[in-house]
């Protein structure tokens, strides 16, 4: 077997070099780094054996879910091995909150997963509760729960419809792009806005319900269970989706658990995991639901779970429906908002996984530390533990399954 | 609070804790010196008494005079989340061992913290830069790390405007040298 190092390839020309004819071969993306290896897995990735041959694959592919790169080590159709490159979409949100303060820091949290904001901003508007010791009024609880687990239902719908196109069918993502356009719709009725929500204060929320959110929601809901059966038929009786999925991406529970999942992924290895009830927070522990877990572990298990848990999400709305009480929406608190020093961590379960928090209070008015911790980036991980052995078309399913947003990833 | 969980931590790690055990609302913590945190993280994960088996998140903090790893734990044996400081790194060469032995998802976290700190994990086998280009050299969210255009770097940086500065400013800058609360 011989071993070949491509270190010593230069950088290729530029297209303004006047030197560079257009005979010549010019590489549009080249995966191999200029530089030498910096960790011993950088060199290992980067040392082809006979037969094997790097793939770019992004930043600009359409099932990287936005702007991920992947360098895949492929053997024929086989891939061996792959390297996620990440930072096309870093906008250091970090950074960023810890330099404005802490009202204004929630906004800089909504576009990490931008299509369930609420839950980007749920945590942190958590955790700084907790530095400023604020008890939040009980119907403002339940307005964050109503609206949250109606993004939870946008969020699945959407993954549905992706999962389904990363597979190769078309249709799904058109029927739920209905679920979730009428759920966004009565979103921005009630916060005014479609996607970046901004929704959630420190001490409550922006605003009361609105009467053109409850008649929405009422219209939705007297429909909804139906539409969500026939969405569901679509793909749970197709032969072709369902073959393809079963038994692809397999992860059992011990390793799934050292690679740090939660949320669905986790809790399709036969782990009832949910931090709703690991760790309740809010009014969760009120409300009645069911944790759904499948054994599996695989793409089809993965997928199956989030449509039991968008019934649960249903069960979760109507509850919240009838035993919404009255009064405030927001707890008093001055403007300017300085937390005594101290150090504060909360952690929600968002529909991937879980959103967490740490922020550390310096007795000013900016946080002088602000953790986000974002499930989509560990899932991503362990993409790299799932896809080897597998064809190169099942990498997109994969990771489809996983269910990563690149602006969570990034942050 | 977990009054249990807290004299559990005190007499398995009693001498090995560097502060008093803290707890407030949900959470408790414990700092450690940045050497033990293999073998305290192992018992925490591996003892019947504690079992942390989720590694719930891993993040770097520069307190603008050492540098911290926080570890935060969740385990089915107490409702309370379990916060493990490794303190005392110094910031001109901050070093902790890895805990990829114990959770290989850690690697990412860990890459992003040495990524954003200059934190180097001993043992974990691919610790380069994660969102930033590889030729970047400084680390973004380091304290003396400013932002080119923002009140960070205004004299009242992180006061209002009416009133006054009076901790210690940066020569250069103006901006305020923000320092961690001590307690």
């Amino acid at each position: 077997m011989t071993t070949r190092t491509p270190f010593d390839i230069p950088a290729h020309a530029s297209t303004d070099d006047p030197r560079v004819t257009l005979d010549e071969q010019l590489g549009v993306f080249e995966p191999i780094p200029p530089y030498p290896p910096r960790t011993e897995r950088e060199a290992e990735f980067y040392t082809l054996r006979d037969g094997e041959m790097f793939l770019n694959m992004g930043p600009q592919h359409p099932s990287t879910h936005g702007v991920l790169r992947v360098v895949l080590k492929i053997d024929g159709e086989k891939v061996v091995d792959l390297d996620p490159v990440l930072g096309y979409l870093h906008r250091g949100v970090e950074k960023l909150c810890e330099n404005a303060d802490y009202h204004q820091a929630i906004c800089y949290t909504d576009p990490l997963e931008y299509i369930s904001s609420l839950f980007c901003e749920w945590s942190p508007v958590m955790a700084f509760e907790k530095l400023l010791d604020v008890q939040v009024p009980r119907r403002a609880e339940y307005i964050r729960v109503l609206s949250g687990e109606l993004n939870r239902i946008a969020s699945h719908a959407l993954f549905i419809g992706w999962f389904a196109l990363d597979l190769g069918g078309l249709t799904p993502i058109l029927w739920s792009f209905i679920e979730r356009d009428e759920i966004v719709e009565m979103l921005a009725a009630l916060t005014g806005q479609r996607m970046l929500f901004n929704y959630f204060r420190i001490g409550g929320v922006n605003g009361d319900l609105n009467h053109e959110f409850m008649s929405r929601l009422g219209t939705w809901m007297s429909k909804a269970t139906h539409q969500i059966n026939s969405n569901q038929a679509l793909l749970n009786e197709n032969e072709i989706f369902v073959r393809r999925a079963r038994g692809l991406g397999v992860i059992d529970t011990a390793t799934a658990l050292q690679m740090c999942m939660t949320g669905p992924n986790l809790r399709a290895t036969g782990v009832p995991f949910d931090i709703r009830r690991a760790h309740p927070y809010s009014i969760y522990p009120e409300l009645d639901f069911d944790i759904p877990s499948r054994t599996e572990g695989d793409c089809l298990a993965r997928y199956l779970l989030r449509m039991d848990e968008v019934k649960q999400s249903l069960r979760i709305i109507d509850q919240c429906l009838h035993r919404m009480p009255d009064g405030p929406v927001m707890a008093k608190l001055p403007r300017l908002i300085r937390p005594r020093p101290g150090r504060a961590y909360a952690a929600i379960e968002g529909p991937r996984g879980q959103y967490a928090t740490y922020a550390i209070s310096d007795g000013t008015d900016q946080p002088y530390r602000m953790r986000i911790h974002d499930p989509s980036f560990i899932h991503l991980q362990s993409v790299g533990l799932l896809t080897p052995g597998n064809l190169i078309a099942d990498t997109m399913a994969i990771m489809a399954s996983l269910d990563p947003i690149m602006g969570g990833v990034d942050k | 609070m977990d009054r249990i969980l807290r004299c559990r931590l005190e007499s398995r790690f009693g001498e090995r804790l560097t502060g008093p055990v803290r707890q407030r609302h949900d959470e408790t913590e414990i700092r450690i010196a940045p050497g033990d945190v293999p073998e305290v993280l192992l018992a925490l994960h591996d003892e019947s008494e504690f079992r942390f088996r989720m590694l719930s998140d891993l993040a770097g903090v520069d307190t603008g005079t050492t540098m911290q790893a926080v570890y935060h734990l969740w385990s089915d044996t107490t409702a309370d989340w379990l916060r493990v400081i490794a303190d005392g790194m110094s910031r001109d060469d901050p070093r902790v061992p890895s805990v990829t032995f114990l959770w290989k998802g850690a690697e990412w976290m860990e890459r992003e913290a040495y990524d954003m700190f200059g934190i180097t994990f001993e043992g974990n086998r691919d610790l380069r830069r994660i969102y930033m280009p590889p030729d970047y050299a400084s680390f973004p969210l380091r304290k003396d790390f400013f932002l080119a255009d923002d009140a960070a770097r205004s004299p009242a940086g992180g006061v209002r405007h009416m009133e006054q500065t009076h901790g210690p400013t940066n020569a250069q800058t103006g901006a305020r040298i923000r320092q961690a609360p001590s307690s």
